[in-house]
């Protein structure tokens, strides 16, 4: 498991509060919303706060797709690593 | 623009008249749509329909095509199983996609006016008993409400297009951005838009637009947008829950204006309405009084002629009619948003083999959630042995998914040996609250405790959900021998007169393994000759350690081993 992806998961489970989850649990390519783990639209909401406030980045507002780099912890990770180099 | 009456929609089209888009619609098409639904629905003696339809202007289509034919409404909150199950006598037919929606035109009726006080809507929520209930309003209900949004804010609007954050399928939703904008002639997205990005992106398409939406969303609104691009927003409408005065201060920072908060429910629709912190203003045509609970009573012409609305909110009501709201008086919450009735819930819990006794709280942390205090039975706690505290929260997560939207499921899980209630037999809210924010405990409960010729017997109750049970080990909770160990110490170190220092260990035996919920006796004995403190637990017969734990006096250790600061668990 790359550190990334190991501390995205950490941030999952600390932002949103998931009990009897440790990043074990979490697999990288896991769906994140609705079936899968779980998640529903607030908590989209505040994964999407959560990660622009830890890693400094900003979610282009204008691009229509940003919220499907939020479908795993892959994609999440692969926008992050995108952003920051940009 | 032209006000079209509520109950006059259908009269005649009026091509050219936006109401929605992707794909474009205007009020003629809309008209056509609705009377072709009104055709194939008396053709087929339907009665009574059911919607759910996550396109406004295709719920606009069904509940006019519906009223039209002389259809009454169920509007549910949702579609889980449940739901559908306890709705389903109540209703000929299930509209929940727009194919089953177009499968229903047939040869349209003629156009014609809407009977104000035949036409029927209902609406399910959740009642104060924990049943979920049933709200039926005529369609002079919602022309009066509709008719009052637009003497207060119509002008002001102009010919805004009506983007929404929240369900049309609610109160609130159904009529600000649904009901209100087709009066008004004013265009409205088809698509609840759940993300800031999306309610940007969709604004930025329009010259002029307003926003209705929620505090789920507008607390989250962040510095990624583009707020300068946003400010031209005509009007920002809050509603279904408390909004944070400190969202709201970002709003009038951000916007230069305050959200527009509107404070109603399913049962009264809106009651009154604020900007920015302060009282909170009734609507004209609703007149407050309160009941002799603090209550806030409400009749008003967007509730039944006669009917005094009982409400559960406490309020203070200053001379000029302005109040305050103050607290909730039963225990329904609100989370994000949604009504949620804990009493049914905790049914629904107690329902279930595993559970005893359930109690449900609201932790606020970065999002609300739901938190349940548990007493589990025998089959509970053989569960929680066997499989671990993940397999059984999940599995109750997964039981308590048939009666609540997922929004509602606890997030956190305190498995408590009984619940700590009073001689009446009540567990105050408070309390329920603060157990759900307490940490899980590391101690365990002396039951009881006797000294005979300096040795101390204790009775211990190993918690089911001590913290340590969760890393040792996720499936298979047993208890950890150097928690052992250092429950020994701390209790000797209470009980007896014990050296200062820890020296170390000698003759450790663990010969049976503790688990959650057992019941165990403790004895610890002192040897002050040889500074030994001796323990031993047992279950019932069974040994399960034992060991001595020397102690120095002074920097000369004694012991055989070399461990040199006592084990911490």
């Amino acid at each position: 498991m790359s550190d990334l992806n190991r501390d995205i998961k950490q941030l999952i489970i600390d932002a949103l509060g998931l009990e009897d989850i440790s990043v074990s649990d979490i697999g990288d390519e896991q769906t994140l919303f609705g079936e899968g783990l779980g998640l529903d639209s607030v908590d989209a909401l505040e994964l999407g706060l959560a990660i622009q406030k830890t890693y400094g980045i900003k979610i282009d507002a204008d691009a229509k797709d940003t919220r499907n780099h939020f479908s795993n912890v892959a994609s999440l990770a692969a926008f992050v690593t995108a952003k920051q180099a940009a | 623009m032209n006000w079209i009456k509520l109950e006059q929609l259908l009269l005649k089209g009026h091509s050219g008249r936006a109401v929605s888009f992707d794909p474009a619609l205007d009020h003629d098409t809309l008209r056509g749509q609705a009377l072709s639904l009104a055709g194939g629905l008396q053709q087929r003696g339907v009665q009574r329909i059911a919607l759910h339809l996550e396109d406004a202007a295709e719920l606009a289509v069904a509940l006019l095509g519906a009223w039209r034919a002389g259809v009454s409404v169920l509007l549910p909150a949702d579609l889980q199983a449940q739901t559908r199950q306890r709705w389903d006598p109540q209703v000929d037919l299930w509209i929940t996609q727009s194919s089953e929606l177009q499968a229903l035109y047939a040869n349209p009726l003629p156009g014609a006016g809407l009977d104000l006080d035949a036409c029927r809507l209902s609406l399910c929520t959740s009642g104060s008993s924990g049943e979920p209930k049933r709200i039926d309003k005529t369609l002079r209900q919602m022309a009066n409400e509709v008719e009052a949004l637009e003497q207060l804010w119509g002008n002001e609007l102009g010919e805004a297009c009506i983007i929404a954050s929240v369900a049309a399928q609610h109160i609130y939703g159904l009529l600000f951005r649904v009901l209100w904008p087709l009066c008004a002639g004013r265009s409205f997205v088809r698509q609840q838009l759940a993300f800031p990005e999306d309610m940007q992106r969709v604004s930025r398409e329009h010259p002029a637009f307003a926003w209705i939406a929620s505090p789920a969303l507008l607390k989250r609104m962040g510095d990624n947008l583009d707020w300068p691009a946003l400010s031209p927003v005509r009007r920002v409408f809050s509603s279904g829950g408390a909004l944070p005065a400190e969202a709201a201060q970002a709003l009038h920072q951000r916007l230069g204006q305050w959200p527009t908060e509107i404070f109603g429910s399913s049962e009264t629709g809106g009651i009154a309405w604020r900007q920015g912190p302060g009282l909170w203003q009734p609507f004209a045509d609703v007149q407050l009084s309160q009941g002799e609970d603090g209550a806030l009573c409400i009749a008003s012409a967007y509730l039944p002629p006669g009917h005094v609305e009982h409400s559960a909110d406490a309020v203070r009501i200053e001379a000029d009619g302005r109040f305050e709201l103050l607290a909730r008086l039963d225990r329904i919450v609100k989370l994000e948003e949604k009504r949620i009735s804990l009493p049914m819930l905790e049914q629904a819990l107690e329902a279930h083999d595993w559970v005893l006794e359930a109690r449900l709280g609201v932790v606020r942390e970065n999002r609300a959630s739901l938190g349940a205090l548990l007493v589990l039975s025998d089959s509970g706690l053989f569960a929680l042995r066997e499989h671990g505290r993940r397999t059984l929260t999940q599995t109750l997560r997964q039981h308590l998914s048939q009666h609540c939207e997922a929004l509602a499921l606890p997030r956190r899980w305190r498995l408590l040996r009984q619940l700590p209630l009073t001689s009446q037999g009540k567990l105050a809210q408070a309390q329920v609250d603060a157990l759900l924010l307490a940490p899980r405990p590391k101690q365990p409960e002396v039951l009881s405790q006797n000294q005979l010729d300096g040795v101390w017997t204790l009775r211990l109750a190993v918690p089911p959900d001590l913290a340590f049970f969760s890393g040792h080990f996720p499936t298979t909770p047993v208890l950890p021998g150097v928690v052992q160990i250092d429950w020994a110490i701390s209790l000797g170190q209470q009980l007896l007169d014990l050296p200062p220092r820890f020296g170390g260990m000698e003759v450790l035996k663990f010969q049976q393994l503790v688990r959650p919920g057992d019941e165990i006796e403790l004895t610890l004995g002192f040897d002050p000759q040889r500074s030994k403190l001796h323990f031993a637990y047992r279950h019932g017969d069974a040994a399960c350690s034992s060991g001595r734990i020397v102690w120095a006096a002074n920097d000369n250790l004694g012991g055989s081993s070399d461990i040199k600061e006592p084990p911490h668990a």
